[in-house]
């Protein structure tokens, strides 16, 4: 090719022609004109001839207008600040892109003139590539990048720009990395698909690109007017598994929101877990403003919340149970999780249907590069997970799948275990594809399934199954959409076989199909719209007891199934309204419909509501709308920076749920029902004021933030004495509403770099609840507020890791509460031939303080680049110190005397071990 | 399905991770003692027994305390009463009633110190008489259950206790006493060997059918017993009386059997206390506990012969049991004083001996059956 050239090179020099001729003058006016006007323009005016490419030139636009000048002018001007160059030959004009015909011979070509400096030229760097039409994959820092259509004159003002933030290794987009513009305070962080869309001034800047786990990184553009930008960062592959909460290291001090942690899977790889396997729930609980009722439990409550007052999100897919084995294990598999956001308080308005909390998981993109793997063994359970290119560049696959092989374990017991099984698995699978740079796709789908016999007897099963897709759209840089349906599935079944006249079977089981859209709008660097809808339709069969065998006489008893709609209409803005303060308001509209077929009971008001009262029971048809519960929730926060590196941030949010668990127990149990907010139930509704302080110090490598806040809770459920759940065709009649308030200080001191890296958080906090529903019959407590099940006042929990070397870290994890409240039995008496007890008031009493150490050493192999295997060991000991924790405690009559004991789950130190393999 | 989730933690138990120790409360007291009511309005040829009496502290030592002096008299809703009286402290009966099964019947209660409580009027309930009682044979001991329907399947939820009674013997036969002054061959009304052994059942045992077609009880359990038992090592004798209940009262007895006899694994309900269906007048907040249901109690007697049980059962015997030879000398100090622990058994003599040389002999916990049990056969034994 480029000998071509120089032929042709050597042709033009030939003729080369002493064009001294008058110059002519001539006037033209172009605006935003295209190459083929510009040229027929001249040709007509000038009678010259113009040889160009047009393919080359079809991003050029000239805007000119000028009166009686030399044609050499014209293009000076028009070509001015572009690579664009041109040369007069006689008649003719030759119009090239990046490179300039010289019109005279190279100095020194007939034996040149010592001295004479030759013409610099602009060295040809991609003759034949189109970039204008390609976005560019920015990898290299030193290239200058020209961005949008190009110009001969910069336009003052600003220009967007856009595109994706990807590891250059894997394809994958790096979330809430942040780029900013060097030497000003322009700056913005990537979305959850990597995206980023900025505002700013056009011409020649420089881009600092920083993400979590990747090498910082810079990128020179030149700016013409808005276009897109992909950039590709490398992954930090020296770092060992560092503590880091936040992608930005600023982000807690910048951001407008209250209560938002997030974690990335490294963090939560390092925190010591029971069997050795990174759990994300546990680490969840390390954080402030988190309890649980204790180990193994599959709850967890949020700042006073209920354990069913969470919002679990697998990558936009509600989860029900989030845990296999009664919580021993949670159920995202820790090698497909990227990272997890649970919102406290400031609350996403595009997020709604829980009152506490939203926990955010995400999984990990496939890599769109090559095939990599990676596989763990542990104790009781193993994992595996394969991801990789299917179209290179564009789609990618991820698969994980985990496994217990727990029999073997069962098989040592004594005689009276050894028929019992416990098994379960989880399989992920996403796929993403890139359609073009406006367009890409995501489908996710989870399935779980846990199953266990004890003694033979009764078996149990629960399964969770979610399928979604994602459809996101860009319209503009500033303007971009993300489509998602999906439908999520929950069931659980138990089932008997021993006796053949009782033996049954119980299923419950709900479904919920999504849709909704989501719209992001940067409208400038100050203001940014969300707005979107979107809508669930529920089924829920909340029983079905069915005779299991021929010689059964169990009656089938079917709960009818239940159905709603949910809907929600929200707009959220985001607006900078000095470079200190920023405001953020959001209103998100929620409707709620329940729907037929179903029969509902209605009762005398101002009476309890028990079956003696019942006055009426209607039958509804097949979608006729039986009742409607609608609503505002506000989701608004304030911020405003107090000097570089603090900031105070307020915010209030109100929230609706309509959907409840029933459950009576102290843990929830995996055979806890759900139920629908109808004419007999209302939604629970709760609000929350929070306010913050934060303050980073030492290079924004500490990060030192208190919270507080006051919640109050209207509508949750409670229950009434020896109220049946299960299988119960007027739940209305077992349940009373019951207020609750919360209110709390959370501190959270974090160090995020450094050998030593990790965190450290106190949380006071209390919730009450109080029944004075006039009309509930028994209250609890007389109706005076009592302390819920998981007011703990004090929490106290340290994180901490230490990297002894790039192949060795020690984790320590530390972490004291209060003990739960509980209720104790206060008098004791005789009655149907055994000695029993009268208990308290509800929750006056607390069970012992609760204190546990963990410790954990990650050793990983060397750290050759290329080798075909990675493999690494976790070891370590969970309740390192032994201590016997009290889950609960609890009396109990035996052969007619009254003891007292207490339960303890991990009682013992617990040594686990771990291997995973990367390739 | 509760019981299952205790397993589940009896399996983490012997997983050795968790652990279950005592734990002893911090003293608490309560600021009252409550009435306790206990009976059954029995409208069968039985007499009606109402137990009263007081919670006490958990720290306190007494078991209960009986309320005395009370005037207690079941009433229906035309006016007519019927009173109780005082048999033994706290103890309230009266002549068998005859009610009328489609009434609703009270319970009026006036204590000593001028209180006044009523029961709720009770719809009266018909028990169908308990078809059979049987038992199965499992690994490691008997399982007794019930079966009982009600053709008219108005019934549907079922309480029982029982009594039960066994024979039993001491570990050795003893063939002597003391007289005080000298060990003599003891009479028939002194033979220790044999004796009989009761108990009452201490817990809630309950049985539904609302959710089968019919009102049918099929093997509900009753009660186990361990093949080691001595209870089955002669013949076993179970009377079991049966309660038709309400729905009211079943879940009264369900949440007091919840609260006192199934707490402890983590998917129990949480301790709730539950009124019962008497209240004071004066103050409807007071607590009491009990509930007062009215029906015709029937009941049934079994035996289960040691000769129809599994041959290898073997009874362990509650002490650990030695012999001794007590020479003569020592006999005086060890054996004749009224009262010895030390039982002679039998006489003994030495090779070529001619006389008594002593006697091998036992403790009395090995000999003597009546510390357990009472030698005089009950009436229904057969």
């Amino acid at each position: 090719m480029k000998k071509c050239y120089l032929v042709f090179f050597l042709l033009i020099l030939i003729k080369v022609a002493f064009a001294q001729q008058p110059p002519k003058t001539f006037s033209v006016n172009f605006h935003g004109a295209n190459i083929e006007q510009f040229v027929a323009e001249l040709e007509l005016k000038s009678g010259y001839h113009f040889y160009y490419n047009p393919v080359q030139f079809d991003s050029l636009k000239i805007t000119l207008e000028v009166v009686n000048v030399p044609l050499q002018t014209i293009l000076d001007r028009s070509f001015r600040n572009t690579n664009f160059h041109y040369a007069i030959v006689e008649q003719q004009v030759f119009l090239t892109k990046g490179r300039e015909i010289q019109t005279t011979l190279a100095a020194g070509f007939f034996k040149g003139k010592a001295g004479d400096v030759p013409h610099e030229t602009i060295p040809i760097t991609d003759y034949t590539n189109d970039q204008d039409k390609k976005i560019p994959e920015a990898t290299t820092e030193n290239k200058l990048y020209e961005i949008g259509i190009k110009t001969n004159e910069i336009k003052s003002g600003t220009a967007t720009l856009a595109g994706y933030v990807k590891d250059i290794k894997s394809g994958e987009a790096v979330i809430g990395a942040s780029i900013r513009v060097v030497d000003s305070k322009i700056g913005i962080a990537t979305d959850q698909f990597g995206y980023y869309s900025l505002t700013l001034p056009r011409g020649r800047q420089t881009l600092s690109i920083r993400g979590l786990g990747m090498r910082d990184t810079r990128r020179q553009i030149m700016l013409y007017s808005n276009g897109k930008l992909n950039i590709e960062m490398q992954e930090q592959i020296t770092s060992l598994k560092e503590v880091r909460i936040s992608a930005e290291k600023v982000a807690n001090v910048r951001s407008g929101e209250l209560g938002v942690n997030r974690l990335d899977i490294k963090a939560i790889k390092q925190v010591p877990a029971v069997f050795g396997e990174a759990d994300v729930l546990r680490v969840i609980l390390t954080l402030p403003g988190v309890q649980s009722v204790g180990e193994a439990t599959t709850g967890f409550n949020v700042r006073g919340g209920a354990a069913d007052q969470n919002l679990i999100l697998l990558n936009d897919a509600t989860i029900y149970n989030p845990a296999h084995f009664f919580g021993f294990f949670s159920a995202f598999n820790p090698d497909i999780v990227k990272d997890v956001q649970l919102y406290k308080s400031s609350i996403p308005e595009k997020y709604g249907g829980r009152l506490s909390s939203v926990l955010d998981v995400t999984d990990r993109e496939g890599n769109k590069k090559k095939f990599t793997g990676s596989a763990g063994i542990g104790l009781l359970t193993s994992r595996l997970n394969i991801e990789g290119p299917i179209i290179k560049d564009k789609t990618s696959f991820i698969f994980g799948g985990r496994t217990t092989y727990s029999d073997w374990l069962l098989k040592l017991l004594p005689e009276d275990y050894k028929h019992s099984q416990a098994s379960f698995y989880d399989l992920n699978l996403d796929i993403s594809h890139q359609i073009n740079d406006r367009n890409n796709i995501y489908i996710t789908s989870y399935l779980s399934n846990d199953k266990f016999k004890l003694n033979s007897d009764t078996a149990y099963a629960y399964s969770n199954s979610n399928v979604n897709i994602k459809w996101k759209h860009n319209f503009s840089n500033k303007f971009y959409s993300v489509f998602t349906a999906g439908n999520d599935h929950y069931q659980y079944n138990t089932s008997s076989s021993d006796n053949p006249v009782n033996a049954y079977k119980l299923g419950f089981d709900i479904n919920q199909t999504n849709f909704k859209a989501d719209f992001t709008y940067y409208v400038n660097p100050k203001n940014t719209i969300d707005f979107g809808l979107g809508s669930i339709l529920y089924k829920l069969n909340p029983g079905d007891f069915e005779p299991n065998g021929s010689k059964s006489l169990v009656v089938p008893n079917v709960v009818p199934a239940e159905r709603a709609l949910e809907s929600a209409l929200y707009l959220g803005d985001k607006y900078d309204i000095t470079p200190d303060l920023l405001v953020s308001f959001g209103l998100r509209y929620s409707l709620y419909n329940y729907l037929g077929p179903q029969t509902v009971n209605y009762y005398a008001p101002n009476l309890p509501r028990e079956s003696v009262n019942l006055i009426d029971s209607t039958t509804y048809k097949k979608n006729q709308v039986i009742n409607t519960y609608h609503g505002p929730e506000i989701r608004a926060s304030v911020r405003y920076n107090l000097g570089d590196n603090s900031s105070i941030k307020a915010g209030y949010n109100t929230l609706r749920q309509y959907i409840h668990l029933l459950s009576n127990t102290t843990a929830i149990s995996p055979t806890d029902v759900w139920k629908l907010s109808d004419p007999n139930i209302k939604p629970q509704y709760g609000d929350q004021v929070s306010l913050g302080l934060y303050h980073n110090a030492k290079a924004n490598t500490i990060e030192l933030s208190v919270e507080v806040y006051y919640k109050r809770l209207k509508d949750y459920l409670d229950y009434k004495s020896g109220a049946t759940l299960v299988l119960n065709h007027h739940v209305e009649t077992d349940v009373v509403n019951t207020q609750g308030k919360a209110y709390g200080a959370e501190f959270l001191l974090r160090k995020t770099a450094g050998k030593l890296n990790g965190w450290m958080s106190y949380t006071y906090s209390r919730t009450f609840l109080k029944q004075d529903d006039p009309n509930a019959g028994d209250l609890i407590n007389k109706g005076n507020y009592y302390p819920a099940n998981f007011d703990k006042p004090h929490d106290f929990n340290f994180t901490g890791n230490y990297r002894l070397s790039h192949r060795f870290s020690f984790s320590l994890n530390a972490t004291y509460s209060t003990g739960r409240p509980i209720t104790l039995p206060i008098a004791k008496y005789n009655y149907a031939g055994a000695e029993r007890v009268y208990y308290s008031d509800r929750n006056q009493y607390r069970i012992p303080d609760y204190f546990r150490m963990d410790f954990s050493m990650n050793i990983e192999g060397n750290h050759k680049v290329h080798q075909r295997t990675h493999n690494s060991w976790t070891i370590g000991v969970y309740n390192l110190t032994g201590r016997q924790n009290a889950y609960s405690t609890y009396f109990t009559e035996q052969g007619g005397a009254i003891n007292g004991y207490q339960l303890s789950i991990f009682a013992k130190p617990i040594p686990f071990v771990n291997y995973n393999i990367r390739f | 399905m509760k019981s299952k989730m205790l397993l589940l933690w009896l399996f983490i138990l012997s997983l050795n991770l968790s652990c279950k120790k005592p734990y002893n409360p911090p003293a608490v007291n309560a600021p009252n003692s409550y009435l306790v009511v206990e009976g059954v309005i029995n409208g069968n040829s039985d007499s009606t027994i109402i137990k009263l009496s007081r919670t006490v502290n958990l720290s306190q030592n007494t078991k209960s305390s009986a309320e005395t002096k009370a005037k207690l008299n079941v009433e229906d809703m035309s006016g007519n009463s019927y009173p109780l009286n005082e048999a033994s402290s706290g103890k309230y009966t009266c002549a068998p009633l005859n009610l009328d099964s489609t009434k609703k019947y009270r319970l009026h209660i006036q204590t000593n110190n001028g209180k006044t409580y009523f029961s709720d009027y009770v719809q009266f309930t018909s028990t169908p008489a308990i078809d059979s009682v049987g038992y199965h044979v499992t690994s490691n001991g008997l399982q007794i259950y019930a079966n009982t329907h009600n053709p008219k399947n108005n019934t549907r939820y079922y309480r029982w206790d029982f009594a039960e009674t066994w024979k039993f013997h001491s570990k050795y036969y003893s063939g002597y006493v003391t007289n005080g002054t000298a060990i003599v061959q003891r009479r028939a009304d002194q033979m220790f060997y044999y004796c009989f052994g009761s108990d009452i059942s201490s817990n809630i045992i309950l049985g539904s059918s609302e959710k089968l077609q019919q009102d049918v009880i099929y093997q509900n359990p009753i009660t186990t017993i361990l093949s080691t038992s001595e209870k089955i090592e002669m013949k076993y004798s179970i009377l079991l009386k049966q309660y038709g209940l309400t729905k009211d009262a079943y879940l009264y007895w369900q949440n007091l059997q919840k609260n006192t006899e199934q707490l402890g694994s983590i998917f129990d309900a949480q301790p709730s206390t539950s009124s019962g269906n008497i209240h004071n007048t004066a103050d409807p907040t007071e607590p009491v506990i009990g509930f007062i249901s009215a029906t015709n109690v029937k009941s049934k007697r079994v035996f289960i012969s040691n000769d129809a049980l599994p041959p290898s059962w073997q009874p362990a015997y509650p002490y650990n049991c030695g012999m001794d030879s007590i020479k003569v000398k020592d006999v005086a100090a060890l054996l004749i004083p009224i009262g010895s622990t030390f039982i002679p058994m039998n006489p003994f003599s030495y090779p070529k001996s001619t006389m008594i040389d002593g006697y091998i002999s036992s403790s009395i916990e090995c000999t003597d059956c009546t510390i357990r049990g009472t030698v005089k056969q009950p009436v229904f034994w057969k």
